[in-house]
């Protein structure tokens, strides 16, 4: 029991030390040793982690398997080989993201996919329109926010992340000149928090958040489908949009053909729920949103990078009601 | 029921979309959480964000005074009041 406990660590486990790390390796031995240099030795360590993770294996595999099955293709079914794929893959998009964090992937290398005409909205955010949310993903390239923040030229950007450093991850970005992009910590919805975030709105501001990964210790969460499979999805993106009765909007961005493309989809046009009926439209757009993920998923089926089990049964703390929104 | 406790009745019912409830259906004294009017947690953060914007009024994020504050209409009446006053 207590190994499964262990293999089976939530995703924040890894992540928490994980980013930051990557990003002062970033910020210091790209500048001394550059890309060219530093590739062979990610290759190594992604080839390690690869031989010896036999959990992140197992759970790429399942995912594989999943993605084949729902999607009916064959092709996409897990073998060793393609297994290993996905794990080349993720060191791809690690060196990816080591330019990205140092402003050498632009705008203009970027293709943009916006259908429906998000970023007109955007950039009128910045003569007076009230910001939106933007519900991005951990498949494909999720520091694309840095991309983003050029994108929007201007237009301030706070990213809700649940994650401790972030004074340290500001600091860097304003080291690397980054002025429209701020990291904001979001650890519980309360009042102040969303006070703050409401006026952020008003100003024209936007707002990013990860819809794909239910935070450690809520019990805010909503299962639903997902590669027709059961996981759970966090509800805290949703309540949110809810509570600000705003636009939510989903950003994703995959390399194609080896290239990036940033897809951007409105989703919401005004999040907001009937009276006594919250949970079902939440569960309703986690629902819709979980199809538009695996959509994507097809699109770049190597770039799943979630490598704990997704798909596991996350446990509920006991769930503390009324008081805990204060 | 004076002004501000009417006033505040009406704030919860338009905020919460409170179809077929009147401000006479939310007496000052009535719980609104739980047995009473049955709101929930997030239904709280909706009324205080509501609330703040209206009266312009600060709402400390983690006090338990705060919870206490929201108990009932009466309280929060007097809440308001007294960062008015404040």
């Amino acid at each position: 029991m207590s190994e499964q406990v262990v293999q089976d660590r939530h995703w924040s486990a890894y992540k928490e030390r994980g980013s930051f790390v990557l990003m002062r390796l970033t910020a210091f031995s790209v500048r001394v040793f550059g890309r060219r240099l530093l590739a062979p030795v990610l290759y190594l360590i992604v080839l390690y982690f690869f031989a010896s993770a036999r959990t992140a294996r197992r759970n790429i595999r399942q995912y594989q398997t999943y993605l084949s099955e729902w999607s009916g293709n064959p092709a996409l079914k897990p073998t060793p080989g393609r297994v290993f794929q996905q794990f080349i893959a993720f060191a791809d998009n690690l060196l990816d993201r080591l330019d990205v964090w140092r402003g050498r992937l632009r705008f203009e290398q970027v293709q943009l996919i916006d259908p429906s005409g998000v970023r007109p909205r955007l950039l009128r955010s910045r003569q007076g329109g009230r910001g939106e949310m933007l519900v991005v993903t951990h498949l494909g390239n999720p520091d694309v926010c840095r991309a983003m923040a050029e994108l929007s030229e201007q237009v301030p950007l706070n990213v809700l992340v649940h994650n401790r450093h972030v004074a340290q991850f500001n600091r860097l970005l304003g080291e690397a000149g980054d002025r429209s992009m701020r990291l904001i910590q979001v650890s519980e919805l309360d009042t102040a928090m969303m006070m703050d975030l409401s006026q952020r709105l008003e100003r024209g501001e936007w707002l990013a958040i990860a819809g794909d990964r239910v935070p450690l210790n809520d019990g805010r969460q909503v299962t639903v489908d997902f590669l027709g499979h059961t996981a759970a999805f966090p509800q805290g993106p949703w309540l949110m949009a809810g509570l600000l009765r705003c636009p939510v909007n989903l950003l994703c961005c995959l390399k194609v053909e080896g290239r990036y493309r940033i897809y951007l989809d409105a989703f919401l046009e005004s999040a907001q729920w009937e009276r006594g009926r919250r949970d079902a439209a939440i569960h309703e757009w986690v629902q819709r949103y979980a199809d538009h993920l695996a959509g994507q998923c097809l699109i770049a089926p190597q770039q799943w990078f979630n490598f704990y089990a997704y798909w596991q049964p996350v446990e509920l703390p006991s769930h503390k009601e009324t008081a805990d929104a204060h | 029921m004076t002004v501000l406790q009417e006033d505040i009745a009406q704030l919860i019912i338009d905020t919460l979309n409170l179809e077929d409830v009147t401000v006479a259906d939310i007496p000052p004294d009535l719980p609104l959480f739980g047995e009473g009017l049955g709101l929930d947690s997030v239904d709280a953060l909706e009324l205080a964000l509501a609330l703040q914007k209206r009266y312009d009024i600060r709402i400390a994020s983690d006090s338990k005074d705060a919870r206490q504050h929201f108990t009932t209409v009466a309280t929060l009446a007097a809440f308001v009041q007294a960062q008015q006053g404040a």
